[in-house]
């Protein structure tokens, strides 16, 4: 350590203390440029939310459609709503869906959960894997796989026929439902589990070991009850999202006769011939408030349930529990449910877009053919949805990463003085369902004075499927943000930057990764979204939910497949490119 | 460069008051520290200083530019005050070069490109860093991150630079190098600085002047000697070195004396005390009594003229290498000694002089 420099060959000058001055920067009415730029987000956040909500609320206490002329106050909707003959029958079917989904998940989740993660069981990561990647395929599209496999005349419905005269199950029945919409949201409760396990502090087992627990015992005394909070959580979260989804009553529910809420709504806005708008808002409204309800005990729990979370750094994983022979009980249980469960579903579905026919009867390399894949690819409007899609997935990512990087600063970085209730703002569309998104903007657009320009376009898609995820790019932001230590800002600012260069030079720089992993996420959670476009989507911006739902309908079967199939690649591709780009930047930094 | 000066500073935190009546003026070019222990509102001065943090009144100013006034509202935000500020973690921006760091205040300012040049140079010149200047914030050891962010700090020329405890978190060898470097720099440089730190030792060999915190007050400001010799209260002369604080009572106090008597608790015992304070007779005080100017001896004839004698019980003594620790008793007092000898027996005289002893007549 020199105490001493040489003497440097005579700079020019050096400068004399605070010659440089501070940096200019142009104010905006009065003040600093980015108190402009956080009420402008604020502005817009909550715009984006009240005109999801408002148009709802209003329409319900009117008594005619809310653009007409005239039109008075009344509370005759929630009486015809609540007096509507089937009304008792749809809420206590929606229940009893909504109940026997979670139970379903949360009966195959845990377990599998507990086995993978604490237990030395075969092939524990690709299972792990396997299990996750249903998050990335819709559960329209999981549907229609269990039809072609498990339906009236599916595959393996037709080979059980065959073999036994009868089959012991039905899909077109309420348990059935639950049973497909259970499938696709296993995922979302294992991960919660896993992640909940993986966190956990193992020293805990050990503990009881050490005065004496077998390894079941300590799965029954330790494991599982510390398990409670996030099950609790997941549970009510599949809840939430099956009060909601749309998919699967509308795909099985319709059929068999059964009507579920979310396809109540759907009957009483799209498929009646003159929709009875104050019903629809007054039914609408009573949507909102069960999934807003169901929201608040949410964020309730997880307040509560951060309390029991044991985290110590990272747990060694070393000391797995040894099941001994009951371990090969849990490898048929989890295989059996990833194979019927997951697996066939998905490849009968792709087999099916590639035949004419798939029956047991037939081997089906004798029936391949591209007729499915043709008859989308004839007719304009179909081709247009796949890439209206890909289109407004695209677009919407891009914009939503951005713009929820932008939400998350402002929340999380700055002095702004309502920080806290813009994030609220940005993540409570989390509590709007995709119907009621679609309704509300759609009526919105049909008040605005210039709406008509915008309803039915790609744009108003990309308004309202943003909107929808809007919460999710705000999850995979913010605590990234939180891993950035505030010297840096701070750094930034004494250096002479004021907030906006700030974020633009040092923080969005580091949260590039974060962002990369949002537009993912979002990218993936949009491909497959088609809920609002039920309501918004004109005749040319129909998106491959809906077409396929439509295809449906008319009873062909095998382009839906092709369709699905389309999808499945699309995102698979992207995922991929995805993957790559992130682990390029990954060995980029590590070298 | 103007002075810095910090008026009446005040902030609560919660209804606890963090900061409470604080003022002080820092001299061009002066070596400032803020000292004190954690929690004290050293930190969150700086803060305030540098604009990261609010107080609830006062004035914040380098000379006539005022920074704060005791609106929030009207407060200059930090890219306002041209200060360099330097943190604990370093804080260097890991998606830039070390170069990269340093343009980014150049380059705020628009400072043309070969100028920009020249300064980072210059700068990281300065701090032994100029083979490193195309490397990235994690491809260098603490010590040198710790350099770059200093070098960061004063590239631009700010009016003042703040340090916030930019030694502490290097190894303890490191840290004495560091210190002495870091002297230097700020001579040859002439920055006006204020620096915060924990650490006495630092604040005794860095300083041209220093402020002691405790408990969001200002306890005393000034040189590096007058704290320790003359600390301005119990607290400050506890916190600075190792001093004994004895409890007592005035039991002499003639008008006309250069020095008081102060009996020691209930030992019976006595001390003679420099009149540094005014005294009446009968008033409690406490008497503090730096360990190392304590002179323990088995003969008690061996003080000259004036010198107070103690009679003590060695407790323990523990041998620290360089010299010996001695935990001894006067009647119910603990008093701590040092020594370079070690002395064997329960009992020994301690020979202290009445000068060596801070007067704290007890306020009521």
């Amino acid at each position: 350590m020199a105490t001493e420099t040489p003497p440097a060959p005579a700079p020019p000058r050096t400068l004399r203390a605070g010659e440089l001055g501070t940096p200019q920067y142009r104010r905006l009415f009065g003040a600093g440029r980015e108190v402009t730029i956080h009420w402008v987000t604020f502005l817009v956040t909550a715009a984006l939310v009240l005109a999801a909500v408002v148009p709802i609320l209003y329409q319900s206490i009117r008594n005619q459609p809310l653009y007409a002329a005239g039109g008075a106050f009344t509370l005759s909707n929630y009486v015809h709503l609540f007096t509507e003959a089937e009304f008792g029958t749809i809420i206590l079917n929606t229940l009893l869906f909504a109940v026997l989904t979670t139970v379903f998940a949360l009966a195959i989740a845990v377990p599998m959960a507990i086995l993978l993660e604490r237990t030395r069981f075969p092939a524990a990561r690709l299972f792990g894997q396997v299990l996750r990647w249903p998050i990335y395929i819709s559960p329209l599209v999981l549907a229609f796989g269990w039809i072609v496999v498990y339906g009236p005349a599916g595959f393996l419905t037709s080979t059980v026929r065959e073999a036994m005269g009868w089959v012991p199950w039905n899909l077109y029945t309420l348990p059935g439902m639950a049973f497909v919409e259970a499938v696709a949201q296993v995922p979302v409760a294992y991960l919660f589990c896993a992640n909940a396990l993986a966190a956990s502090d193992t020293s805990l087992e050990n503990a009881a070991r050490s005065v004496g627990a077998g390894p079941v015992r300590v799965l029954r005394s330790v494991v599982i009850p510390m398990l409670r909070p996030p099950v609790l959580y997941a549970g009510l979260l599949i809840f939430g999202t099956a009060v909601e989804t749309l998919s699967i009553p509308l795909i099985l529910g319709g059929p068999a006769e059964l009507t579920l809420f979310s396809s109540f709504l759907y009957e009483q806005g799209i498929d009646a011939v003159s929709p009875d708008y104050g019903l629809l808002g007054a039914a609408s409204t009573f949507m909102l408030v069960t999934t807003v309800g169901l929201v608040i005990v949410q964020a309730r729990l997880l307040k509560q349930a951060q309390r029991f979370v044991s985290v110590r750094g990272k747990a060694a994983r070393s000391n797995l529990l040894d099941l001994g022979g009951w371990k090969w009980v849990g490898f048929a249980f989890v295989g059996v449910y990833v194979v019927f469960g997951a697996l066939l579903p998905m490849i009968a579905l792709v087999l099916r877009a590639f035949t004419s026919l798939l029956t047991p009867l037939v081997n089906p390399l004798k029936l391949l053919t591209l007729d499915n894949f043709r008859l989308i690819f004839s007719y304009a409007p179909y081709t247009e949805s796949i890439t209206n899609s890909i289109t407004v997935a695209f677009i919407g990512a891009v914009a939503v990463t951005v713009f929820g990087t932008v939400v998350v600063l402002v929340a999380r970085r700055s002095d702004f003085r309502l920080a806290r209730l813009l994030e609220t703002a940005a993540q409570s569309p989390h509590a709007v369902p995709g119907l009621i998104i679609g309704i509300g903007f759609f009526w919105a657009f049909a008040w605005m004075p210039g709406g008509d320009a915008v309803r039915g376009t790609l744009f108003a898609l990309v308004i309202a499927f943003g909107l929808r995820a809007l919460p999710s790019a705000y999850g995979a932001i913010s605590p990234a943000t939180m891993q950035l230590g505030s010297e840096l800002d701070n750094a930034a600012r004494v250096a002479g930057a004021d907030w906006w260069r700030t974020v633009s030079r040092i923080l969005i720089r580091l949260l590039v990764p974060a962002m990369l992993a949002s537009f993912l996420l979002i990218w993936t959670q949009m491909i497959r979204e088609y809920a609002p476009a039920m309501f918004l989507a004109g005749a040319e911006s129909q998106v491959i939910g809906t077409t396929a739902i439509d295809l449906w309908t008319q009873g062909e079967t095998g382009s839906v497949a092709a369709l699905a199939t389309l999808q499945i690649a699309v995102t698979a591709v992207v995922a991929g490119l995805a993957g790559l780009l992130l682990k390029g930047r990954k060995e980029k930094n590590n070298a | 460069m103007p002075e810095l000066v910090v008026e009446n500073l005040k902030k609560s935190f919660a209804g606890n008051a963090v900061l409470e009546d604080i003022n002080f003026t820092v001299a061009d070019g002066e070596f400032f520290t803020l000292l004190g222990p954690s929690g004290c509102g050293k930190s969150t001065t700086l803060a305030c200083v540098a604009g990261l943090e609010h107080p609830e009144s006062g004035t914040i100013r380098v000379g006539d530019q005022v920074f704060f006034d005791g609106d929030p509202r009207s407060a200059v935000p930090p890219e306002g005050r041209n200060l360099g500020l330097v943190f604990q973690s370093y804080a260097l921006w890991p998606h830039m070069t070390i170069a990269g760091n340093l343009a980014l205040p150049l380059k705020l300012r628009k400072v043309s490109g070969p100028e920009q040049k020249r300064l980072i140079d210059e700068a990281l010149d300065k701090v032994d860093m100029l083979h490193l200047r195309d490397r990235y914030p994690h491809q260098l050891s603490g010590g040198q991150q710790q350099r770059v962010a200093l070098a960061r700090g004063i590239v631009y020329a700010p009016g003042v630079l703040l340090l916030d405890e930019p030694l502490s978190n290097l190894d303890a060898k490191m840290r004495d190098q560091a210190r002495i470097w870091l002297k230097s720099l700020q001579r040859e440089v002439g920055i006006t600085t204020v620096y915060v730190t924990h650490d006495q030792v630092e604040a005794m060999s860095l300083s041209d002047r220093i402020a002691v915190f405790m408990h969001g007050r200002l306890q005393q400001v000034g040189t590096p000697t007058e704290i320790y010799e003359t600390p301005a209260t119990p607290e400050v002369a506890g916190f600075i070195g190792r001093c004994n604080l004895l409890e007592g009572r005035v039991d002499e106090a003639p008008a006309e004396g250069s020095t008081v008597r102060v009996e020691l608790g209930s030992t019976g015992q006595h001390l003679k005390v420099v009149r540094t304070q005014d005294v009446r007779e009968g008033q409690s005080a406490t008497v503090g009594l730096r360990s190392e100017r304590i002179t323990l001896s088995h003969r008690a004839d061996v003080a000259g003229d004036g010198v107070n004698v103690l009679r003590a019980r060695i407790k323990q003594c523990s041998y620290t290498g360089a010299r010996f620790e001695y935990q001894l008793s006067v009647g119910d007092l603990d008093i701590h000694a040092e020594s370079t000898v070690r002395h064997e027996g329960e009992e020994i005289s301690l020979l202290i002089r009445p000068e060596d002893c801070l007067l704290y007549p007890a306020t009521v």
